[in-house]
């Protein structure tokens, strides 16, 4: 008598789901290829080829491992993307935004660096906090069970969606002015470009990097020497 | 034979066709569909399970473990009353669509 479980775990062995789950999954699996083997022997065939037929008519087995996951999986897919991407990076965004506006309201100014023609306007009290947002947003995705990848997308989530602002509100002003029939100087358009992107973007940004890399590897070191104490 | 492309639209048709006469397990319902549609619709592993999955998920079947008299266990599924309900204009989009298809490219006659 075949172990068609045994045969199925085997072809199934990367099949991701939780332990309950799988077992049910492969047991069924295995019973439709046990009945399908025992249709053909009962036409006739020899058992070998009662087996080569059953598991042919079976399909592509990557094809059914990657179709599998994705249908018992797809709601924890969204979950987990939300839980460790979406709230963490709305997070330092928000938070980020009203610390920006606090430091207006209490008479903080930007301030410029360097002078003359490459001045670059940076908000430096702002800047100096922004390490602890990016550094929250990565421990609350990393608490979550976030990847390094998405840990550290979720610190820097505020300098991403400020570059998609940027790049929406660019060419929308410039179709304005033209429509407008207002000449348009396109190289001081690029210098505030590259001057805004460094000052709003590329430095807060690295900002957030930091602080989100810090929180990043407190989080693993910590969880790393939790595991070796259990081990 | 039918395409690969056409057929998979009506697996949910004939999924849900199947278990309207009553619970049945994945093998028994492959070889139903297999049966009725004189081999048109031929159901593999991949092609079955992930289906019955996503409208288990959806809550048109159920499936519960039984055992049979063999003694053998095997999971079988049953249309929900969500099933049946949702059966009614799958039916009526596939009949209007192969109405449609008929009038266009006279199917029927050729």
């Amino acid at each position: 008598m075949r172990d068609w479980r045994a045969l199925v775990e085997e072809r199934l062995a990367d099949l991701a789901l939780e332990p309950e789950e799988r077992t049910e999954v492969i047991a069924e699996v295995a019973a439709h290829l046990e009945d399908t083997c025992d249709e053909m022997l009962r036409q006739g065939m020899t058992e070998e080829e009662a087996v080569r037929r059953a598991l042919s008519q079976a399909g592509n087995w990557k094809d059914l491992r990657r179709k599998i996951l994705t249908e018992k999986r797809r709601e924890q897919i969204m979950e987990k993307r939300i839980r460790q991407l979406w709230i963490p990076g709305f997070l330092t965004l928000i938070l980020s935004m009203l610390f920006l506006t606090v430091l207006y309201r209490l008479g903080l100014r930007a301030r410029l660096v360097w002078s003359g023609p490459n001045a670059i306007l940076l908000y430096t009290p702002w800047l100096a906090g922004l390490p602890l947002i990016g550094a929250l947003g990565a421990y609350v995705s990393a608490r979550a069970g976030g990847s390094r990848g998405t840990v550290l997308l979720a610190s820097v989530f505020p300098a991403l969606a400020l570059t998609f602002a940027f790049l929406f509100m660019f060419p929308f002003s410039l179709t304005i002015e033209l429509i407008a029939g207002r000449p348009v100087d396109f190289s001081s358009v690029a210098t505030v470009l590259l001057k805004d992107g460094i000052g709003w973007l590329l430095v807060p940004g690295a900002a957030l990097l930091a602080g989100g890399l810090l929180a990043h590897v407190l989080v693993s070191t910590r969880a790393s020497s939790r595991n070796t104490a259990i081990s | 034979m039918i395409a690969p492309g056409i057929k998979r639209g009506t697996a949910e048709l004939a999924v849900l066709s199947v278990l309207e006469d009553g619970p049945l397990h994945g093998y028994e319902m492959a070889r139903r569909i297999e049966e009725q549609t004189h081999g048109s619709l031929r159901f593999t592993l991949a092609s079955l399970y992930p289906l019955l999955y996503r409208l288990e998920k959806r809550g048109w079947v159920r499936g519960a473990w039984e055992t049979s008299g063999t003694g053998r266990r095997r999971r079988c599924y049953r249309l929900t009353a969500e099933g049946k309900k949702r059966l009614a204009p799958i039916r009526r989009e596939w009949a209007e669509l192969f109405k449609a298809l008929r009038r266009l490219t006279k199917v029927a006659r050729a």
